[in-house]
């Protein structure tokens, strides 16, 4: 297993980090308000955005970017399995195949 | 969180313990992934006039969204002041991570509330249904992260300081913090802001 000793951040880093997610929730919330104005761009930046704030909390406050490789399989497994799962029905609704 | 320390005497090279808990929270991905799929199906599909989403509060649920953030900034300094051995900061930490937490849950039974004033109840449309058990499992969560919060701060108050090693520690719990986190960054973003 490979071992990993990058120093995790300091607390002034993680105030930083803290900043930049509240941030990126400000552009997020603008966003929505300028919807008309974004148009079609809108949905595909807010997935960008929250997808940003979900990497930058996992990795640095959860930790998982100094851990072990088995814990990143692990974890990335669950997020992929679901994933999955969430576009297979989404296909299928599309496809109105059910409901 | 700790640095990844190897563990020759484990077959994986990983804390048992720590891996257990990185499984149990890949199931809780699977959990909610399935309750935001069920909610996705649904999504929009209310009776004919006033709609759910007509009477979302965006403005309230970004407050509350960016309470939720900071906590998590304020459960890392808890786990940073721990690993320094700063017991009385990490005792403020927690509790600090703690208060926010109910600050959130908070809003959450306000935000319920008014949408049931509205006519919008459990049972009222298929929308409402997934609308409610999701944002509400999510709830359960914090509710429960509270409550480890509270104790870890009552054991530390107690036993005049805390430890990383054995049992339920702070770390784990940190761990489980962050994850109610992430899973609301989701869940903002799909339920209320797409």
């Amino acid at each position: 297993m490979s071992v990993d000793h990058k120093p995790h951040p300091k607390p002034a880093q993680y105030v930083q980090i803290a900043l930049v997610l509240g941030v990126l929730t400000a552009i997020e919330v603008a966003l929505y308000y300028t919807e008309d104005f974004v148009g079609v761009f809108t949905d595909p930046l807010l997935i960008i955005l929250a997808v940003g704030k979900f990497v930058i909390v996992v990795g640095w406050f959860m930790h998982l970017r100094f851990e072990n490789s088995l814990i990143n399989k692990f974890f990335t497994g669950g997020m992929i399995l679901a994933l999955i799962l969430f576009a297979i029905v989404m296909f299928e609704r599309a496809a109105a195949n059910f409901i | 969180m700790s640095d990844s320390h190897s563990y020759p005497h484990e077959p994986t090279g990983v804390e048992t313990r720590k891996l257990g808990f990185w499984i149990f929270l890949s199931t809780e991905i699977l959990f909610f992934g399935t309750l935001i799929t069920t909610f996705m199906i649904f999504k929009g599909r209310d009776f004919p006039g006033i709609k759910l989403t007509d009477v979302y509060d965006i403005p309230f649920t970004s407050v509350s969204s960016f309470v939720l953030l900071m906590s998590s900034l304020t459960m890392v300094l808890a786990h940073n002041a721990l690993e320094n051995n700063d017991q009385e900061k990490t005792r403020v930490w927690l509790l600090s991570t703690a208060m926010l937490g109910a600050v959130f849950l908070a809003g959450q039974i306000y935000e319920f509330t008014e949408f049931y004033h509205k006519g919008f109840e459990l049972s009222s449309n298929i929308f409402s249904s997934t609308f409610y058990v999701l944002t509400g499992f999510h709830g359960l969560h914090v509710f429960i992260g509270v409550v480890l919060l509270l104790a870890l701060w009552g054991i530390g108050q107690r036993q005049k300081g805390l430890s990383l090693d054995g049992g339920m520690n702070l770390e784990f719990v940190a761990l489980y913090w962050h994850f109610v986190d992430i899973v609301w960054i989701v869940l903002f973003t799909v339920v209320y802001l797409i």
